[in-house]
């Protein structure tokens, strides 16, 4: 594949990479399976990217690309899945001036999403990136209707895991 | 206001701990090959399209060496007609395997992309299963044919104790031969239990959970 086509990957990637590092903490424990994630997902969307030249916007097309490697191509992740460790479980935010009860409370929210299955934790990923339900279901590849429904059962086994 | 979008105000503005990559980093990992399990699908396909071509070619060497002339009491249109048969079939599920493997795409939803993958492990199944099958009956058809043909064979037969067991012999044979494949084929069944089901563990359950989004 010709340079330019690669400078242009590699500075559209570079812009949205905040995206695949969400979505490798997300689905990952460590630093090194999170790495290991990352590096698949690019390989994954450099493959993919001579067929997606402007159909979409390019990090719509990204989140299509990376959810499927985390939730299907990808295959280390679950070997790991036992030696979480705090870190990843910490949700971190760029400002420190938020309150420390809230801190406690996003770090607890954040905890227990990571608790959630793969699919479960693609669709809240999209839920949380601000995605409507028409995008979700077309990510997923399911109805509408279904990913709304399935949206609240989340929302509830969320609370179970906070209030037990 | 629910706690899913307490979360969700403050997710902009997350921080991880990992470091962001520089440029020259990204770049370097277009570099990288890929461990998904897409490419050892590819793999184990090739594979298994390798060991049944090798195989069939070792047995028509076999034959053409061996001290009983198997091609000329099968006669010449049977065996060199199944053969050809058998490799036209090889050829259309390679084609069959390009198309489905063809199809695989991470940019559609992951849904299709799920079908895909077990629409091309199911190809695979059904060109074993071919295989197994065509082994079966060509092994049956060429013991029927070929055994009585064999000089030891007749020799035992001419023997005095074998009078009036003779069917009851061919029967034994078929039998074991049979028994022989059953075996094989339960060998090849646990080695693809093995195989696949560790490589599309997670798919599978994904799939599963997807599925039962729709009930």
């Amino acid at each position: 594949m010709s340079k330019e086509l690669e400078e242009e990957f590699v500075k559209q990637l570079d812009e949205n990479q905040n995206i695949v590092h969400k979505i490798c903490r997300l689905y990952t424990n460590d630093q090194h399976a999170h790495n290991d994630l990352f590096q698949e997902v690019t390989v994954q969307l450099w493959r993919a990217y001579p067929k997606f030249r402007g159909d979409a916007k390019f990090s719509t097309w990204m989140y299509r690309v990376a959810l499927n490697t985390a939730i299907t191509l990808y295959r280390k992740s679950t070997r790991r899945v036992k030696t979480q460790d705090y870190e990843s479980v910490q949700f971190k935010i760029e400002d420190r001036q938020e309150e420390d009860e809230q801190m406690e409370q996003l770090t607890l929210l954040y905890g227990a999403v990571k608790q959630l299955n793969d699919i479960e934790k693609a669709l809240v990923f999209l839920y949380l990136e601000d995605k409507n339900y028409r995008e979700i279901s077309e990510t997923m590849g399911i109805s509408e209707v279904n990913a709304r429904v399935k949206m609240n059962r989340i929302k509830t086994k969320l609370t179970n895991i906070i209030n037990p | 206001m629910d706690q899913l979008d307490i979360l969700k105000q403050n997710w902009q503005s997350q921080t991880t701990d990992a470091p962001r990559f520089t440029k020259d980093q990204l770049g370097g990992l277009l570099a990288k090959r890929s461990s998904s399990i897409v490419k050892w699908l590819f793999i184990i396909a090739i594979i298994e399209f390798a060991f049944f071509i090798v195989l069939g070619m070792a047995s028509h060497l076999h034959n053409q060496s061996s001290n009983i002339d198997v091609i000329g009491q099968m006669g010449n249109v049977f065996y060199y007609g199944s053969s050809l048969l058998h490799y036209v079939v090889i050829f259309i599920f390679i084609y069959l395997f390009y198309q489905n493997y063809k199809n695989i795409s991470t940019s559609q939803p992951t849904r299709s992309l799920m079908d895909a993958i077990l629409k091309t492990r199911r190809t695979m199944k059904w060109y074993i299963w071919y295989n197994l099958t065509y082994m079966m009956v060509v092994g049956m058809i060429a013991t029927v044919i070929v055994i009585p043909q064999d000089p030891k064979i007749i020799e035992l037969m001419a023997s005095p104790k074998m009078a009036g067991h003779e069917t009851a012999f061919y029967l034994i044979v078929l039998g074991a031969s049979f028994v022989v494949f059953l075996i094989i084929c339960v060998i090849m069944y646990l080695i693809y239990l093995l195989i696949y089901g560790i490589l599309l563990r997670k798919l599978k359950r994904n799939y599963h959970e997807l599925k039962r989004m729709e009930v």
